[in-house]
Parts: structure tokens; C-alpha cells; sequence
């Protein structure tokens, strides 16, 4: 197995620069896990188009973006344990356990092994990753525009997992995203399609738009509506080690958590959300003998955290090899590479091998980092959930604008961006999820120009799409696998809905 | 947060009816994009013509089956919501005028009073935030944001 993109890697992610801006990254990604109101989706969205105008190279704004997708991870425990909400939708599974514990007076001790097991969690992921995605990248050059086009059909069909419990939203917001994909320029022919004589919309409409507007703006209306008070932070912390014994006993919880975390992170679609449910589920299951789960046993709180960071490395193995998204953030770091006019895909790790490299090594060294800032500085963190709403919303608009002005001086840009953020307000009080759309969008413009580069050579036989192996093992995946995580979602909805009852049914 | 099944499926069969206009309008758009020359057998339309139809499909499927709307706001926070977007407006049309300061200060403060803040702590927040940003924004990082009037 050839590693030596790691080792190059390293040699990027070790300079001072990258160091800095990974340091600033985790911590600003613990901030944006813990707060409630905002998760790792958002947080990157408003701070890509920043790292963008700051003229930061492509591989160290994925640095960044990645330092702040696994802080936020390791931030999302933080409300879970202290408030019971959880920062994000990893940390849901956190809250049994964890919440009870601070109940008892133990919350440092809950922040401090869940820290410990995040980072356990964190590191075995990067390993998987590092190991796996050379592996998948090597299968994937052989990809002509038939291969490619049916591996965004794959892509397609794995969104059905990403909300399992309504597809037909899933495929809408796709479809939705697809659209929006081919206002602007065709490439091929000159025409200029749905920009309605706008030079601006001739371009295209810009990702960061598109992302500010689905993720910020409607998320502050989504706040301000979800406004009540009613939750009650627990402020005494105790003691802020875990105990030996503890930790002993959460050794086997962590290092299945993390193996469940990295295995469902690599299968497109599904998240975080469904990683801590199964490896919660699978710990109480293995070793729940007394009935102590989600009564603040220790083990219950340190394998969804394992798995909720091993879930975030294992997502990036399909973006970085297939160019297809493991989950919704990496959905949105996907469009972050076309920024840079980089196009993701099977060949990214060949053309790119630095930036593939500088990424995964920065996230063995971010959770270095993580570790060491979530430990010492859990009551700093502890102490940013006590920001009110009314001074936290207003700067995340703030942050929106000037991410939008930012990048191309424009208020044509900011009204569009208005636009697409109350039309994604109204989508999200239907039900629909917003990183459908955003991995339409992604995946628009290379799907239609493999289909039509396909048909053209083929001379308009369509064939061409079922010709090859690797086409057909393509359909075949796709098949399996809007039929399977569909499965498995509903099952571990089905054990978190009846894990929830029994833990509100305990006194 | 649960509704009764009937309103829940109002919103819905509204949203699907939506999506059915967009496709048709879509498809219709898509079907007469000119073009010169295509390099390629399919040429510009037919993705998008593919694509207004699979979500008019979809649509269908929609309105079929409209449920898992959250409940639509009305009355006073219907209002409070979409003053929101209102102030957004707003200080999107004082950018360029007035300037970055003045128009994240009417953004901020106004956003903090709908949130809840007395007149006071907005005020105060609102300065806040519009001093911060300047000196995260143009002093630290150099960002170029309109100076308006007040700074130019």
C-alpha cells in the first residue's frame, strides 16, 4: 500500500501556518458544537467563503474546514452533558448518559471521559481513512464519463439514506439542487440556461450563496422560533478527571464505537446521527447487565462518542476517493473544492495528492489539538453556552453578509441569498432536509457532462451506462444501498425512540 | 411539537402543488434554451427537460402522501419571523450608502430586539457587534466592505 501522500501530507500540515490554522479551526469548531443553535453543517458554511476571500491556499482551507467538522463533533457533548440539548445531531445519543452523570455531580468527569473517548474515536477514524481512501482511489482510475455518471446515480440513491424516513423530500431536494445546477453557462453548447439576460446568474449561482442562504439565514429563523426557555444548565462541574476505573471500563465501549462510527461514516448518506444511535444501541445491548444505561453509566456515553468522531473521518473516505459525500458537511466541502476549481472526484487523490495528504494528516494532528484544548478548557466552552440568542444570531447574519460580499462584491448576490434562505425556511418547515440540495448542487454539473461526454462517444447508444464491470457493480451498489442504511435507519430510529421513552420513563 | 394530521397535510399538498408549477415551468424553460450548435448528441435541453420531469413526478408522489409539516407560525411570531429577513433587507440596501458600520448596527440591534433584549442591551449589542466585526473584518483581516459615508 502506497502511504506516501501521508508522509507528504505531513510535511504540509506541519507548517506553522497549517498548524495555526488547524489550532484556530478545532477551537472554533468546539464553539460552534457546543452552542446549541448551530452545528458543523452551518459553522462551515459561514466560514468558507472567509478562508476564501483571506486568498488561503485550497489545502489549507480544507484544513480548516475539517479542524472545525471534528471539533464540532467533540463540542456537540458539551450541551449534551451540561444542558441536556444536544450541540449537534451526533451528540443526541450523549445526552442518556451524560446528562444523568452531571445530574449526579459528575459533569467534569462525564466532559472529561467522553473527551478522552471522542479523541479515541477521532484517531482510529483518521487511521481507517488514511488506510482506506488510496485503496478506493486506485479502484476508481479506471472511471470513464459512463463510470462517472453512474457513480453520481450511486451518489443519488444513497440520499435516500440520508432521511430515511421520507425519500421522496430526499429526492425532491435533490432534484431541487440538480436544478439550481444548471442555471448559468453550458459549457458545451454557448446557451446560456434559466439566467433570465442576468450577467450574474450567467456564471451560475454561486455555492456560497446557495449554502449561506440554506444554512444561516433560514437557520436563524428556525431559532428564532424554536426560542423557549425551560432548559437548565448544570453548573457544577465536580472534579475534572475521570477516574482510572472509569476509563478502564469504557477501553472496549470506545474502540467498537469507533469501529461502528467509521464504518457507517463510509457509507454515503449517512451521519453522525445514525452512528451514535447504533453504537449506543449495540453497547447497551452488549453490556447493559445491571440496567445502568441511561442512568449515567460511563460506557454509555463513551461509545456514541467514539462513534460520532469516527463517523466524521470515515465521511471523508467517499468525498476524497469517489468525489461522492459521506455526509452533509463534507457535502458542503465538496463545493469548497470547486471553489478552487478543483474538481472532486476518482482522480483527486492523483492530480491533488497534497491536499488529499495535508487533510487527512491534519486530522490525526487535530485531534491532538482537540484533546488538549477540550480537557484544560471545558469551562471556557461550558461558559459559551450561556451566550443568549439575542447576541449569537445577530452575528452569525453578520458573518452571512459579509461571507456573501465578500466573495464577490455584490448585492444582487445578497438578495438571492435572501431568496434561497426564506425559500429554504418554508422547504424546512415542510420536512425537507437542506443537504440534499446542496449535494445536488454539487454533483449537477459533473453528472450532466459525463452523461452527455458517455452518449457522445458512444454515439447516443445508452448502453454505454450498463457496459462496463465497474458500471454494473455501480448499479448494483446503488440498488443496495437505497434499499439497506433505509433499513438500518429505521431500526435505529425505532431503538432511539424506545431508548428515549425508557430514559424519560426513569425518574 | 405534533399537529393534527389534516393541517399537516394542507401545508404539504400546497408545497407539492409548488414544486408541480416549478416543473412545468422548468421543462417549458428548458425545452426552448437556443443554442447554435451542440458538440454532443443530447445537447443543452434534455437534462433539464429530464429534470422537470422527475420532479413533477416526484411531486406527484408529494401530493400523495403530504404529511411530516411542522406546524406554520402565525400571528405574532409569523410576524417576529419575518421581520428577520426584513431587517436582512434592509441593511443589504444601507450596505453600500451607508456603509458596513451603520448597517450591521440597524441589523444587529434590530435582530436583538425581535430575539428579546430590552431596547437598551440591543442598543448595546448592536454597537458591539458592529465595532467587532469592523475591526475582525477590515482591520484584522482586510476584508474590503463598503465605507459608507460615515468612514469614507
Amino acid at each position: 500500500m502506497n502511504l506516501d501522500y501521508l508522509w507528504g501530507g505531513f510535511a504540509i500540515a506541519l507548517t506553522w501556518q497549517n498548524l495555526l490554522i488547524g489550532l484556530i479551526g478545532c477551537f472554533l469548531g468546539t464553539l460552534i458544537g457546543a452552542l446549541p443553535a448551530i452545528g458543523p453543517i452551518n459553522g462551515i458554511a459561514l466560514l468558507l467563503p472567509i478562508a476564501y476571500t483571506m486568498g488561503l491556499p485550497p489545502e489549507s482551507t480544507m484544513i480548516l474546514l475539517a479542524a472545525v467538522y471534528c471539533g464540532a463533533e467533540y463540542g456537540g457533548r458539551i450541551s449534551s452533558i451540561l444542558l441536556n440539548v444536544p450541540g449537534d445531531a451526533g451528540a443526541v445519543m450523549t445526552a442518556l448518559d451524560g446528562y444523568p452523570l452531571a445530574k449526579q455531580g459528575r459533569a467534569g468527569e462525564a466532559l472529561a471521559i467522553s473527551g478522552i473517548s471522542s479523541f479515541v474515536g477521532g484517531v482510529i477514524g483518521a487511521i481507517g481513512l488514511a488506510l482506506f481512501a488510496p485503496i478506493l482511489s486506485s479502484l476508481a482510475i479506471g472511471f470513464g464519463p459512463a463510470e462517472y455518471f453512474v457513480l453520481m446515480i450511486f451518489a443519488l440513491a444513497t440520499l435516500g439514506a440520508m432521511v430515511g424516513s421520507q425519500p421522496v423530500k430526499t429526492l425532491i431536494g435533490c432534484v431541487l439542487g440538480l436544478m439550481l445546477a444548471t442555471v448559468g453557462l453550458d459549457a458545451t453548447s454557448g446557451a446560456y440556461r434559466f439566467s433570465f439576460n442576468e450577467p450574474e446568474l450567467g456564471d451560475g449561482i454561486e455555492f456560497v450563496v446557495l449554502v449561506i442562504g440554506l444554512f444561516s439565514i433560514s437557520e436563524a429563523l428556525i431559532i428564532l422560533e424554536n426560542q423557549s426557555a425551560g432548559v437548565t444548565m448544570i453548573r457544577k462541574l465536580g472534579r475534572m478527571m475521570a477516574r482510572l476505573d472509569d476509563l478502564r471500563k469504557c477501553v472496549v465501549p470506545t474502540l467498537r464505537g469507533s469501529a461502528i462510527g467509521f464504518v457507517i461514516g463510509v457509507l454515503p448518506g449517512t451521519g453522525a446521527s445514525v452512528a451514535s444511535a447504533i453504537s449506543y444501541t449495540t453497547e447497551k445491548r452488549i453490556s447493559d447487565r445491571d440496567g445502568t444505561f441511561g442512568k449515567g453509566d460511563v460506557r454509555g456515553l463513551a461509545a456514541p462518542e467514539a462513534a460520532n468522531n469516527a463517523t466524521a473521518c470515515g465521511a471523508f473516505v467517499p468525498m476524497l476517493t469517489l468525489g461522492v459525500p459521506g455526509s452533509g458537511t463534507t457535502a458542503v466541502m465538496l463545493g469548497a473544492l470547486m471553489l478552487y476549481n478543483i474538481q472532486p472526484g476518482p482522480l483527486l487523490m492523483s492530480q491533488h495528492p497534497e491536499m488529499v495528504g495535508g487533510l487527512v494528516a491534519s486530522l490525526f494532528i487535530g485531534n491532538f489539538f482537540l484533546l488538549a484544548l477540550n480537557l484544560p478548557l471545558v469551562n471556557l466552552f461550558a461558559r459559551v453556552l450561556t451566550i443568549p440568542n439575542w447576541l449569537l444570531v445577530p452575528g452569525i447574519l453578520v458573518l452571512s453578509i459579509v461571507g456573501v460580499y465578500s466573495t464577490n462584491a455584490s448585492t444582487l448576490s445578497l438578495y438571492l441569498m435572501l431568496a434561497i434562505g426564506l425559500m429554504g425556511w418554508l422547504l424546512r418547515k415542510l420536512g425537507f432536509d437542506m443537504a440534499p440540495i446542496i449535494l445536488g448542487f454539487v454533483l449537477g454539473d459533473v453528472m450532466e457532462i459525463n452523461m452527455r461526454n458517455a452518449l457522445a462517444i458512444s454515439g447516443g447508444d445508452i448502453s454505454i451506462f450498463f457496459k462496463s464491470w465497474i458500471s454494473l457493480v455501480l448499479w448494483g451498489l446503488a440498488i443496495a444501498v437505497a434499499v439497506l442504511p433505509f433499513l438500518l435507519g429505521r431500526r435505529a430510529n425505532r431503538r432511539k425512540a424506545r431508548l428515549t421513552l425508557d430514559a424519560e420513563a426513569q425518574p | 411539537m405534533t399537529t393534527p394530521a389534516t393541517k399537516d397535510g394542507v401545508a404539504g399538498r400546497i408545497g407539492a402543488a409548488a414544486l408541480l408549477i416549478l416543473a412545468l415551468a422548468f421543462g417549458l424553460g428548458g425545452a426552448t434554451i437556443h443554442y447554435a450548435f451542440a458538440s454532443d448528441p443530447l445537447g443543452p435541453r434534455v437534462f433539464p427537460v429530464a429534470l422537470a420531469g422527475a420532479l413533477a413526478l416526484l411531486a406527484l408522489l408529494y401530493w400523495r402522501r403530504p404529511g411530516g409539516a411542522e406546524e406554520f407560525p402565525h400571528g405574532v411570531l409569523l410576524l417576529r419571523i419575518l421581520a428577520v429577513p426584513g431587517l436582512v433587507l434592509l441593511s443589504v440596501l444601507l450596505l453600500e450608502p451607508a456603509g458596513f458600520v451603520v448597517s450591521i448596527f440597524v441589523l444587529t440591534a434590530g435582530v436583538a430586539w425581535i430575539f428579546g433584549a430590552s431596547v437598551r442591551a440591543s442598543l448595546i449589542g448592536g454597537i458591539g457587534h458592529a465595532l467587532l466585526w469592523w475591526i475582525v473584518f477590515v482591520k484584522l483581516l482586510a476584508v474590503y466592505l463598503p465605507p459608507g459615508w460615515l468612514f469614507a
